[in-house]
Order: C-alpha cells, then structure tokens, then sequence
C-alpha cells in the first residue's frame, strides 16, 4: 500500500546507498566468480590450451574416474569425521568445566583459545617440530615414557590424524566459546529449581543443561563440518598431502588443479563438488538436529 | 546445604585439575618452541631437551633479522590487514545501517541473498576469482590482497544484528532534532557503535593477517608474499634441516604480533565469535 | 483557533487498521492526552504527529501549516520518549545543543536556552554528565529539557512517565502541568493511566481501536461517558454494568428492572430511547447506597484506606462492587441491602451508545 507523508520507517531508493557499497562487492567478487565457476564446471578449460568450449558433465565424468580425487574426497570426510566429534566433545567438555563464575577460568579460556589466533602457517611450523622424528617434543615425551619415537607424519595410518589433533588444538577456541555463549544464556532459576529438587550433578546435566543447550550443539557441529570440510593448509604444510595421497584433502586437489595444472574447468568442477558435499553434511545435521528436537 | 556445597567442591577439584593438565598439554607446545628458540643450532642437532640449561643465544633471532625479505612480509601484511580493516569497517558500518534501520525497494530481498552468500566457501569461487584477476591484471598487488575479502558477509550481518539492537527512539530522537539521515548515522549511530566496530575490527585483522589461500595464489612475487605465505615458503624440507631453532625464532616472531594483539583485545575477538551471525 | 488539526487520518499495518478516519482539532496551548489502552493507536497517532509514521491518509495541520508532508525535523514539534533517548554518548549540555546545532542557532543563544531550561527543570549541576550517569528522574528532566530548549509549536509525550516509580511519577505529574502553565504551548501526552489523564489533562481523549470514543474535559468524561468503553475504562473501580430485563416509564424517566428483580428510576427521559433496543444500566461504586434496598451477599472486601471496596452478590448472581467507609465493619458472607442513585446512572445500548436525555 502506498503512503503519503514521511514516517521514517518509510521506503526510498535513496536509503538503498547505504548498502550499494557492499552489494556491489558482492555481486562483483562473490556472486558473480560462483556463477562462473558453475559455468567453468561444464567447460573444457585451461590456463595453457585456452578455452575449447563446454563439455557438459566430462569434467564430472573425468573426477570419478581420477583415483586421486576419489581418495581426496574420502580423505577429507575421513578428516572431518575425525574432527567433528573431538570439537563437539572437547569444545563442550571445556566449555562446561570454564562455566563457572566462581573459579578464575579466565587464564584457562586465554590459553584454550589463544592458539585459535596463529596462522597456520606458524601452526604447521610448531608441529612440525613437535612431530619429529628424533627431536620433537612427541619424542621427548615418548622418551621420558621410554617408548621409542615414531613418526607420524609419514605414516600411512597416522599422518591424518596426527593433522586432526593439529587441527583440534589449533581451534578448539571457537566451539568453547560458541559452547560457554550457549550455557550462559541458561537462566540461573533452572539451576536453583533443580537443586531445590535434590537433582544431583549427573541429572542436572543431562536433564538441563544439555537440552538447554542443545541448539548450539547442532550449531557447533553445523560449523565444524563446513570447516573441516576446506582442511588445506595443515595438510599441504605438514604432510604434503603424503604419505601415498593418504592426507590429501579436496581442497589441496583444487589447487593443484587450478593453481598448479592450470585446468580451470576441471577445478571448478571439483570445487563445486565440495561446495554441493559440504551444503548436503550442513543440511543433513540441522536436519537431524530438528528432528531430535522434534 | 552444606554438604550439597562441599560435594560440589570436590567434583569442581577434580574438573579443575582435568582442565588444567589439559591447559598444561596446549601450552607444551609454544612453551618449547619459544625456550628451543633460544638455543644454539648446534646443541639442538643433538638434543631438544631441557630448554631451561645454558647456553641460550639471540642468533635465531638475529638470523631472522638477516634475512630481509621478512621485513617486507611483514610490511605486505600490515597493509593488507589494515587496509581490509578499514573498507570492512566502513563497508559493513553503512550496509549494516541500511539492513537494520532503513527500508528501501527489494531489501529483504537483499538481505536474504546476503545470509545466503554466508554459505559460499571461498575454495567454491577461488578459481573464477583468480581467473578475474589475472584478467584484469590485478595479481601481485595490494589490491588483489585486500578487496575480494571485503566481499564476505559476516561483518554486515555483525553489524547488521548490533544497529538491530540500538533503540530506534535515539534516531528517531535526532531525527525530530533536524539531523539528516546521514547526520544521524555518522553523528549517532556510529559512536554507539564503536564496541561492534572494536569487535569487527580485531576479527578481520586477524583474519586478514592469517589469510593463506588466496594470498598464496594471488601473490606469487617473493616481494609480495604476505608474511603467512611468505614463511610456508620458506619451511618446505626442513625434515633434515640443521636449523630447527632458527625455524623455531621464526614462528615466534611471527606469532608475536597477534599473540600481543590477542592478549589485548581478547574480549573483542571472543565476542566477535560467541555474539557473531555465525550463533 | 485550533492550532493542531488532524483531517481523515489514517494508518494500516498491514491487514490491521491502527488508526480510521480520525479528526481531532486542539486548541492552541491546550494539554490534551490521547488516552486508551495498549494497541488502540494513541502511540502510532503521536508519531505520525511527529512525522516518525507516515500517513495511509488524509493531513495533519499544525500552526495553520500542513506538516503531514515535511521532515520530521521541520515540523516545530519535539518529542519526549517512553524511555528518552538520550544520545548515551553526548553529555547533557550536547544532548540539548544538538538540535539546535543543527539549524545552525548561534552559541550564544544556545547557551542562554541551555540556561534557561537547566534553571527551570534545576538540571544546572547535571549539564556536564553523560546519561549513563543519571537517575531515571533526571534523565526524564533532561529530555523534556532537550525539548523545551527547541521551543517547538507542540510538545509530544510518548507515555513518559512508564518507567518512573510511583512516587517519581505524581511529582512529575504536578511538574508538568506547572511546566505547561509556564510555556503555554500546546502539549500531546499519550498514556494508558487514566490517572495521568485525569490529573493534568485540560482535555481527554479517549482511543479505542483506532477510533475516538470521546472527546472532553476530564470531568465530562467522567460524567458522561459517550459510551460504554469510556464509561467502563474512566474510574476507578471500573464502572459496574448490569443487564436491564424491563423497562417502563414513571413520570417522563425511564425505570429499569434489573434481574435480581430491583428497579432503578434513572434520569433518562423516555423520549430518548430508541424502542425495542436491549440496555445495560451503568452505575459507578461511589453511586451505590448501603443500608436499603435489594439484598446482596458480601464475597470480597478491598480495603484501600480511606474507602473500602466491597465486592456483593445479587440475588441473581451477577457481581457489583459500591464502596463504604475506610473503617467500615464487614465480614465475608456477610448480607448488605444496596440503593442505587438512579439520577447518577447511565444507560447503554446494544451498541455500546450512552442513551442521553
């Protein structure tokens, strides 16, 4: 319905210059490279031999059939498999032992988090040192245990999750902090209620808290697999993507594609294949989540 | 009530000391690297041990000094981080406005293509985009570095849900006292916003200075290298290097910066995390 | 003359009408409150005043001048919000000068309104405080300070005094009606406290889902309520309404039958009533005699100190409250025979109408 007169609430095109900054940035260098990127998936493209038209599902066709990329694929869920749960169990554990006015967490939730602010660049670097075979402090400890050192990092069995525990220690800090946000918004009266009902330890965290917080629970866990889902860095830092591609993870094949190979097509058809991957885990755990609650 | 007060204690006790041999676990390893950081080469050929006996040198550091290019990095990254901080800050300030307290044709329409684009990775569009840029002849400069960030949303919807939060009367108030919309929002609305802007602000700094991806592609020139991609390059093969302490000098005086930087706006960047869209 | 003048206004939110077809014209220098209850459209109507609403039709004038149509800026009114809004970053004297500023007022005549209304709402110590820094009372005084300092054509209260404690509030009440005899402008006051209606209003009027019900001095309203919905919002305890089961006439005036089987005489004259029309008989508490009269049954006592509400049941079981002494003697269960005072009754149609002589 259109209004006379000049309430403040009221639509103008002029108010839409407040955001025509920012949309333009958007369209410009977010919306516009994904279109593109859709449209390169079907596209026979490369840096070297030019463009030489579409080729419909062939770049699709050509990653089912590449054995590397297949194992990248299974590399990568393997990872966030692994990772997910620890960020959950771990994240809320600490969240729930710093919950507490009472002691002086603060110091602890400074260490928890603060390794969440390094680059991962200086991460790899530290674990790196720390996973050496003869000097690092794993060996040293291991040695003070009087156990032989081993070396992760190149073996087939542990080099991934020698980059999960990287990767958990390097940001743990984010579900933490999403977890202690959650319980904070727990009202205390649930608290006093359930102590003025004799509700032990146990019972209060599984009959309140929990439940209380279990929105964020999915959140966090919603998070974590977008997030695990674009593991690079700490692989192709640590590992390479070694030993026999058994740490190589999608993205590090997107590079390699695109970045080092110069096959555009090819690598926009794989990047489109993690985006869909990473939309389906994101929309299967909130739909999970909502049917728990339902 | 007494006895309910001391059974809680003991469990507390024993969470506490969980937590804290768990803090002592995360700790281990930047403790090490930074004590090993200050030994000799040569004695850590043959032990990494002991990082409080003599002898302790300042020679990593120095090496570190020595080789120039670092200089540059850090450069390259202090502008970069600056400069996405600042547009950011400005950008995201004013869209925030428009989405929270003005109204205009097809915004709700916007505002969702927003939220939405909150979903899109940076691997599903990093190769369009670097094809883009080497189109336009953009690689290997500043620009390169800074603007396709700006493009992500989490700063407008930040800011977006902290204009959301600012009672409407005070504009209304200023509006009645003959401000223009935009005296209000610069006037008004941007002062009271100042602690979300301190948040935005430290989150995308840091953001910035740790980017790796695309930094990694964009700047392939070693005088462009950001001091993140700057420093991976320098650590390929070093299973065999003989200088673990000076790589050790290098990720402490990388890590130094933000590590100061968190220790001083720690609250900004846990709100960043614990108040953001993300929730 | 009248100096605000609202011609057809109207306002949709979406599917709900908030305000339909509403004239008011106020005379200039009057305290007039828009009084009703929450989501009748007394706030809405203010701020489209103001010009923080738009129009689904119609014009409001103000001065002689359509204002409807400009800036809320330009419009020579001020606004003192529900809960202020104070600029929480500026101190006191910033507040005040920042409308001022901005149409460009010389310092020095800043500086002597800044003076004046500091004097006058005795703010002076306060001037160089920020908000946050003030109690609820005085951050009230500061945003009528920053209204007055703009010497606006009219004044718009916004329900100001919600958030004020009981005490604060009847001493802000007195202030403002001594405030507005001494500036003499016109002043727009939006509550849902009949109380705060009654007490500094020159002139009411009553809201009730985006319609006037009635228009009047606070006695009128008082006195006679044009309808039901005022008769039963003024006054407090609220007017008791009782179904009439016959009617017949004695000497010009009607005389209802209530169910209990007890007749009232009212001062209605028969020729005002439209044949055939159900009625309600209107009597308010104050106007119910104990001693005589049709028997009732004492099931709650109120006491308040000066009077005591008691709340009986009719032979037919319909409820009624009157009110006795502060001291009376009463117990539970207690048996009271109660006399109406028909000349002080109203009467209600179907429709809610006050059926008047």
């Amino acid at each position: 319905m259109a209004e006379v007169g000049s309430g403040i609430g009221q639509s103008r095109w002029t108010n839409a210059l407040f955001v025509a900054p920012y949309m333009l940035i958007l369209f410009g260098l977010l919306i516009v490279p994904l279109c593109l990127g859709i449209w390169l998936a079907f596209q026979d493209y490369d840096m070297l031999g030019g463009w030489a038209g579409g080729v419909g599902l062939e770049n699709f066709q050509n990653l089912l059939d590449d054995r590397i990329f297949r194992g990248t694929v299974r590399n990568t869920i393997k990872f966030v498999l692994m990772t997910t749960p620890a960020f959950v169990v771990l994240g809320l554990f600490l969240a729930l032992a710093l919950n507490n006015a009472l002691r002086r967490s603060g110091i602890l939730r400074t260490i928890f988090f603060g390794s969440s602010v390094l680059s991962v660049t200086i991460v790899t670097l530290v674990w790196r040192l720390v996973y050496l075979p003869d000097r690092g402090l794993l060996a040293n400890a291991l040695g003070l245990l009087g156990l032989p050192g081993v070396d992760l990092v190149t073996s087939q069995v542990w080099a991934l999750p020698a980059i999960a525990i990287v990767t958990v220690w390097w940001i743990i800090g984010l579900p933490m902090t999403l977890f202690l946000a959650g319980l904070q918004q727990i009202p205390p009266e649930l608290y006093e209620a359930a102590a003025l009902d004799n509700a032990g330890r146990w019972r209060t965290l599984t009959g309140i808290t929990l439940p209380s917080i279990r929105r964020t629970i999915v959140v966090v866990a919603v998070i974590e697999v977008i997030l695990q889902f674009q593991l690079f860095g700490q692989a192709l830092l640590i590992t390479g993507g070694g030993p026999d591609n058994t740490t190589r993870p999608m993205v590090q094949f997107i590079y390699e594609a695109g970045f080092r190979d110069l096959q555009l097509g090819f690598a926009a058809a794989a990047s489109q294949v993690l985006f869909a991957l990473m939309l389906i885990a994101a929309l299967a755990q909130f739909w999970a989540g909502r049917r728990q609650g339902a | 009530m007494r006895t309910w007060q001391r059974g809680r204690s003991l469990g507390d006790r024993l969470l506490l000391a969980a937590v804290v041999a768990l803090a002592v676990v995360w700790l281990a390893p930047i403790i090490w690297v930074v004590g090993l950081s200050f030994k000799p080469n040569e004695v850590l050929m043959h032990s990494t041990g002991g990082i409080l006996t003599p002898p302790f040198t300042l020679k990593n550091y120095v090496d570190i000094l020595a080789a120039s290019s670092v200089f540059g990095w850090m450069l390259n990254s202090t502008i970069v981080a600056f400069g996405q901080t600042i547009l950011t800050l400005l950008i995201a300030s004013l869209a925030g406005y428009g989405f929270a307290r003005t109204n205009f044709p097809g915004r709700n329409a916007l505002f969702v293509l927003v939220l939405a684009a909150l979903a899109v990775p940076e691997q599903a569009i990093i190769v369009p985009l670097h094809t883009m840029f080497a189109a336009a002849d953009l690689h290997n400069t500043y620009t390169a570095l800074i603007v396709p960030r700006l493009a992500f949303p989490f700063g407008v919807l930040l800011m977006t849900q902290y204009f959301r939060a600012i009672p409407p009367e005070i504009e209304e108030a200023a509006l009645l006292d003959r401000a223009s919309r935009l005296k209000v929002f610069f006037r008004i609305v941007l002062p009271l916003s100042i602690p979300a802007q301190a948040t935005l602000g430290i989150y995308t700094f840091l953001h910035a200075w740790n980017d790796y991806f695309w930094p990694l592609v964009s700047a392939t020139k070693p005088a462009m290298y950001t001091l993140t991609v700057g420093l991976a390059s320098m650590q390929t093969n070093f299973a065999q290097t003989e200088g673990i302490g000076f790589l050790m000098a290098q990720a402490v005086f990388a890590g130094l910066p933000v590590l100061i930087l968190y220790l001083f706006f720690q609250r900004h960047i846990v709100s960043a995390v614990a108040g953001g869209p993300l929730k | 003359m009248a100096d605000l003048s609202l011609r057809h206004v109207s306002k949709r939110f979406g599917q709900l009408d908030v305000i339909r077809d509403l004239s008011l014209e106020i005379p200039s220098g009057e305290f007039a409150v828009f009084l009703g209850p929450s989501g009748c459209g007394k706030s809405t109507l203010l701020r489209m005043i103001a010009g923080l609403e738009g129009l689904g039709g119609g014009e409001i004038h103000l001065g002689g001048a359509r204002i409807d149509t400009i800036a809320p800026g330009d419009r020579g009114v001020a606004m003192v919000f529900q809960h202020y809004a104070l600029y929480p970053h500026m101190t006191v004297r910033q507040n005040m000068e920042f409308g001022l500023r901005n149409i460009a007022t010389p310092q020095p005549e800043i500086d002597r309104k800044i003076a004046d209304a500091a004097e006058m709402l005795e703010i002076g110590e306060l001037l160089e405080r920020k908000p946050a820094q003030l109690s609820g009372g005085q951050r009230q005084r500061v945003a009528i300070g920053r209204a007055i300092v703009k010497q606006p054509r009219a004044f718009l209260f916004d329900e100001p005094l919600s958030n004020l404690d009981a005490a604060l509030r009847s001493r802000t009440r007195i202030e403002l009606a001594r405030l507005h005899h001494r500036v003499q402008s016109t002043m727009i006051f939006v509550t849902h406290d009949q109380v705060e209606a009654m007490t500094m209003a020159n002139r009411i009027v009553v809201m009730n889902q985006g319609r006037i019900e009635q228009v009047g001095t606070p006695m009128e309203i008082y006195q006679r309520p044009r309808t039901r919905f005022v008769a039963g919002f003024i006054g407090a305890p609220a007017m008791n309404f009782l179904p009439v089961a016959a009617i017949r006439e004695e000497a010009g005036r009607v005389v209802v039958t209530l169910p209990d089987g007890s007749t009232v005489t009212t001062a209605v004259p028969t020729t005002a009533l439209r044949p055939g029309a159900a009625l309600t008989l209107g009597v308010r508490a104050e106007h119910i005699n104990p001693g005589a009269g049709t028997p009732a049954r004492v099931e709650v006592i109120e006491r308040l100190g000066e009077r005591t509400l008691v709340y009986a049941n009719l032979a037919d079981g319909s409820t009624i409250v009157y009110d006795e002494p502060g001291d009376v003697v009463l117990a539970v269960g207690a048996t009271v025979h109660l006399a109406i005072d028909g000349a002080a009754t109203h009467l209600f149609d179907a429709e809610g109408m006050a059926v008047h002589g």
